[in-house]
C-alpha cells in the first residue's frame, strides 16, 4: 500500500463528499448556500495540511480553472451585451464600481501595507466579483428579476477589468524590476487580446461541432469539451483561460446556440466540479492567515462592499429600478474568493513573483469572503423576492 | 351579492385586453419580471392599462372604449411600443402568444395578491397550468338581453375567432398537434364552457345567477370561465376564447371582426339562437382547436358542414357593409389575409420550428413578431 497516495486519492475525495453532503444539509435545514459549506470543508482541509502536495496541486489547479472556466462560459452566455446600449446606466454603473473599488481599497490598504505593488495587486483583485459564488447562488435560487440580472451583468465586467488591471499592474512590476518595456507590453496587452480572440475563435467553431452532435443534450456535452481544451490550451500558451472561457460564452450565445434549459450549470457535471473548486479554493487559504489579515479583511470587505453599493443605489432609479434593488445589488456582488485566488495563482504560475508573497498578506480577505460573500449574495436575493427556490 | 343592473355603455364599442409573456433573453424561458417591469412603467403615464395577473411571468394591458380600427390598433401599438421600451432597459423581453411552448408550470410563481393566492389554493396545478395567454374582446351592449342575445347568436361564430387567433401550438415542450392547445387548459376549469341559454337579463339575473349564487359555487361572474360571458359592470360582453395573436394587428384586426359580425347581427336578419344551436358547438370548437382554419364546422340552422376557413370567407362577404360603415375595412383585409393565405400564427409557428428544430426560436420569433408587427412572411 503506497501512503504518499492515501491524501490526494482517498481524503480527498471523502471531503468532497463531505462538503456535498454538508452542503444539502445546511442548505435544507438553514436555508444557507450550498458552497458555503464546500468553503468551510475547504478550510478544515487546508487545515489538517492534506492539500500539501506538489504533484496533485498541479493537477488540481488545472481542475480547479476548468471548473471555473465551465461558470464563466456560462456567465458569459448569460451576458446580453446589447443591454449595456439600451440601458447604459448599467454600464456607467460597472465603470463607476471599478474606479471607485479600486481607489477605495487602494487607498484603505495604505494603512496596512507599505508595498505600492501589493497595494496594487490588493485594488485589482477586490474589482473582481467571483462568478462562482455567484452563479451557484444565482442558480440555488433560481433567481429572477432586477438584481439578478444587473448583479450577473457587472459580475461579468468585474471580471473583464479586474483581469485587464491585474495585467497590468502585472505589466508594471516588470517595468520595475527588470524595466523591460516589451516584457510588460506582453503581459497586458497581448495576454488579455489573445485570450478574447482564443475564446471567439471557439465560439465560431463551435456551432460547427455541434452540427456533427445535434441534440440539446449534446449540445452541452460538446461545449463540456471545448471549455477544457480551451482552458488547457490558454494555461499552455500563458494566456488567461478565464478571460477566454467569457469570450466564448459571449461568443455562443451571439451565434444563437441554444443550450438546454436542464442543462444549465452542465447539470450534474457542474455540481461535482463546482464542489471541487470551493473545496480546493478552501483548502489553499489557511486559518493561520485568517486571524493574521483579519484586520485588513474586514477593512477591505467594508470599503469594498460600500463603493458597491453606494454606486448601484445611486444609479438606482435612473436605470429603472428602485433604490432599494440597487443598494441589494451592492451587496449581492461580494463573492470574489474563488475568481481572485485562482486569478493570483494564474499569475504566480506566470512568473509574476509578487503574487506569491502578496497572498498571505490578503489571505484574510479571502477567507472572509468566500464564507461571508455567498451568504450575503443569496441574502441579498431573497430579499429583493427574486428567490424563487424549488418547493419542497 | 345579486348582480347589479346591466350597466351602460354605447352599442358595439371595444374594449380589448391582452394578456402577453415575460421571457428572459437568454434562453427565452419565462421569468418572474412582471414586478420589476410594473413598477419602471408606474412612473410615466401608460396609455391604457396595464395590471398583473395570475403569474409573475405575465402582464395584461387593456385598451379604452374604442369604437373604431385606427383607434384601437394605434393605441395597441402605443402600448406595445411603451413596453418593449420598458423591457430593453430591464433586459427583458416580451411576446405574445397563446402558450408559452416550453415553460414548466410548476415553475411558474404566483403573484402576491389575496384573489391569485386564493386561486392557487383552490385550483391546485390547474392554477399554475393556467399559465396561459389570451385576448379578451369586449364588444358594448344597449342592454342586458341585447347582451344576451349576441352572446348566444355569436356561438356559431366562436370557431372563426378559436382558428384566427390561435397562436399555442406546442405545450409544455412538445407540438401537442392542436392549434390552440391553450383552450384545453381554460376548459379543465369547473365553470368553462358556455352561459346557460336565456335571451332575457332578468332571467339570467333571477333565474340562473341568483340561484347559482345561493349554491355557495359562485361569488361573482368572475367565476365563469365561458367562452363568453357577460360584464354588467361595463354593459359588455366579452369573447374570451381568442389565443393572444402575435401581433396587435391581428389582435385589433380580431377585434373588429366581431365588432362587424355583431352589427349584422343587430340587423336580425339571422335566424334567432335557440338551445339546440348548442348541440354541435363543443364539436365546431375541437375542431377549431385541433386543427384550426383547416377544421370542419357544422352549422347549427342548416347542418352543413365546411371548413372553417372557408365559412370565415364566406362571413367576410356578408359583414363587408358593416365593415365598411365601421370604418374597419382594413380589419377585414388582415382577417382575409390571415383565412385566405397566411394562415394562423400557430401555422407560422409551427414553420418556425420545422425550420429550427428548436422550441426557443419559436418564443424568439414571437418577440420579434410582436415588435416588427405583420410585415413578416
Amino acid at each position: 500500500m503506497n501512503l504518499d497516495l492515501l491524501g490526494p486519492l482517498v481524503a480527498w475525495p471523502l471531503m468532497l463528499l463531505a462538503a456535498w453532503l454538508a452542503g444539502e444539509w445546511v442548505f435544507r435545514h438553514w436555508n444557507l448556500p450550498r458552497v458555503c459549506a464546500y468553503g468551510v470543508v475547504g478550510l478544515l482541509l487546508g487545515g489538517l495540511g492534506l492539500s500539501q502536495n506538489g504533484v496533485s496541486q498541479t493537477a488540481q489547479g488545472f481542475m480547479a480553472n476548468v471548473a471555473l472556466a465551465l461558470t464563466l462560459f456560462e456567465l458569459g452566455y448569460r451576458i446580453n451585451p446589447r443591454w449595456f446600449r439600451r440601458n447604459p446606466w448599467v454600464l456607467t454603473a460597472g465603470l463607476a464600481q471599478v474606479v471607485l473599488t479600486f481607489g477605495a481599497v487602494f487607498w484603505v490598504a495604505g494603512f496596512f501595507i507599505e508595498s505600492t505593488d501589493q497595494r496594487l495587486v490588493l485594488a485589482a483583485l477586490c474589482v473582481a466579483s467571483s462568478p462562482a459564488g455567484i452563479m451557484r447562488v444565482t442558480h440555488e435560487l433560481r433567481s429572477a428579476g432586477q438584481v439578478t440580472e444587473r448583479v450577473l451583468h457587472l459580475c461579468a465586467m468585474n471580471c473583464l477589468i479586474a483581469v485587464l488591471l491585474l495585467k497590468l499592474v502585472v505589466g508594471y512590476w516588470h517595468l520595475e524590476t527588470s524595466g523591460d518595456l516589451g516584457q510588460a507590453a506582453f503581459n497586458s496587452v497581448y495576454v488579455i487580446g489573445l485570450s478574447l480572440v482564443a475564446g471567439a475563435i471557439f465560439g465560431v467553431v463551435a456551432p460547427l461541432l455541434n452540427r456533427l452532435a445535434s441534440g440539446s443534450q449534446s449540445t452541452t456535452v460538446t461545449f463540456g469539451f471545448l471549455v477544457l481544451l480551451l482552458t488547457g490550451l490558454a494555461q499552455t500558451l500563458h494566456l488567461s483561460p478565464l478571460l477566454a472561457a467569457l469570450a466564448f460564452g459571449v461568443l455562443a450565445r451571439e451565434r444563437r446556440i441554444m443550450l438546454s434549459h436542464a442543462q444549465r450549470n452542465f447539470g450534474a457535471l457542474g455540481d461535482v466540479l463546482s464542489v471541487f473548486l470551493f473545496v480546493f479554493i478552501g483548502s489553499l487559504l489557511s486559518w493561520r492567515g485568517l486571524f493574521g489579515g483579519l484586520m485588513l479583511g474586514a477593512t477591505v470587505l467594508v470599503v469594498r462592499t460600500a463603493a458597491h453599493v453606494v454606486v448601484n443605489a445611486s444609479i438606482a432609479r435612473v436605470s429603472g429600478t428602485t433604490f432599494r434593488k440597487g443598494v441589494l445589488t451592492g451587496f449581492a456582488l461580494m463573492p470574489m474568493s474563488a475568481f481572485a485566488l485562482l486569478l493570483l495563482e494564474e499569475s504566480r504560475l506566470y512568473g509574476f513573483d509578487l503574487a506569491r508573497d502578496s497572498l498571505p498578506v490578503i489571505v484574510g480577505l479571502l477567507v472572509l469572503l468566500d464564507l461571508l460573500g455567498p451568504l450575503v449574495s443569496q441574502r441579498a436575493l431573497m430579499g429583493a423576492g427574486e428567490a424563487h427556490p424549488e418547493e419542497h | 351579492m345579486p348582480l347589479g343592473p346591466f350597466g351602460e355603455s354605447q352599442a358595439l364599442s371595444l374594449g380589448v385586453e391582452l394578456e402577453l409573456q415575460l421571457v428572459n433573453t437568454v434562453d427565452f424561458d419565462l421569468t418572474s419580471s412582471a414586478p420589476d417591469l410594473l413598477e419602471l412603467l408606474s412612473r410615466k403615464p401608460f396609455p391604457g392599462t396595464v395590471t398583473p395577473e395570475m403569474t409573475q411571468s405575465m402582464i395584461e394591458i387593456a385598451t379604452g372604449i374604442q369604437t373604431e380600427h385606427a383607434p384601437l390598433l394605434a393605441e395597441l401599438k402605443g402600448m406595445r411600443d411603451t413596453l418593449t421600451t420598458a423591457c430593453d432597459r430591464l433586459n427583458i423581453d416580451i411576446a405574445g402568444g397563446g402558450t408559452h411552448p416550453f415553460q414548466r408550470w410548476s415553475e411558474q410563481r404566483v403573484f402576491e395578491k389575496p384573489r391569485f393566492q386564493q386561486l392557487s389554493q383552490l385550483y391546485g396545478y390547474l392554477a399554475k397550468q393556467f399559465t396561459v395567454f389570451g385576448q379578451h374582446v369586449h364588444v358594448g351592449c344597449a342592454s342586458g338581453d341585447d347582451a344576451l342575445f349576441l352572446l348566444h347568436s355569436l356561438n356559431r361564430y366562436v370557431p372563426h375567432f378559436i382558428a384566427l387567433s390561435a397562436s399555442s401550438p406546442f405545450f409544455q415542450g412538445v407540438d401537442t398537434l392542436f392549434d390552440s392547445a391553450r383552450l384545453n387548459s381554460v376548459f379543465a376549469f369547473p365553470l368553462s364552457g358556455r352561459a346557460p341559454f336565456t335571451l332575457s337579463w332578468d332571467d339570467f339575473t333571477e333565474g340562473y345567477f341568483t340561484k347559482m349564487e345561493a349554491t355557495g359555487v359562485v361569488q361573482s361572474m368572475k367565476d365563469f370561465y365561458w367562452d363568453i360571458r357577460p360584464k354588467p359592470e361595463y354593459g359588455t360582453i366579452e369573447l374570451r376564447v381568442c389565443d393572444t395573436p402575435l401581433t396587435v394587428e391581428r389582435a385589433a384586426a380580431l377585434a373588429c371582426y366581431l365588432q362587424a359580425i355583431c352589427r349584422r347581427l343587430l340587423e336580425r336578419v339571422e335566424p334567432a339562437p335557440a338551445e339546440d344551436d348548442y348541440l354541435v358547438y363543443t364539436f365546431n370548437r375541437f375542431q377549431a382547436c385541433r386543427f384550426g382554419l383547416d377544421g370542419v364546422m357544422v352549422n347549427p340552422k342548416t347542418r352543413e358542414s365546411r371548413t372553417i376557413r372557408e365559412d370565415i370567407l364566406a362571413t367576410l362577404r356578408h359583414v363587408e357593409p358593416h365593415a365598411a360603415a365601421l370604418n374597419s375595412l382594413a380589419a377585414l383585409e388582415e382577417i382575409e389575409r390571415c383565412a385566405a393565405s397566411a394562415g394562423n400564427h400557430s401555422t407560422h409557428l409551427r414553420e418556425v420550428y420545422r425550420e429550427t428544430r428548436n422550441v426557443q426560436s419559436m418564443v424568439q420569433e414571437s418577440t420579434r413578431a410582436l415588435r416588427a408587427g405583420p410585415r413578416l412572411w
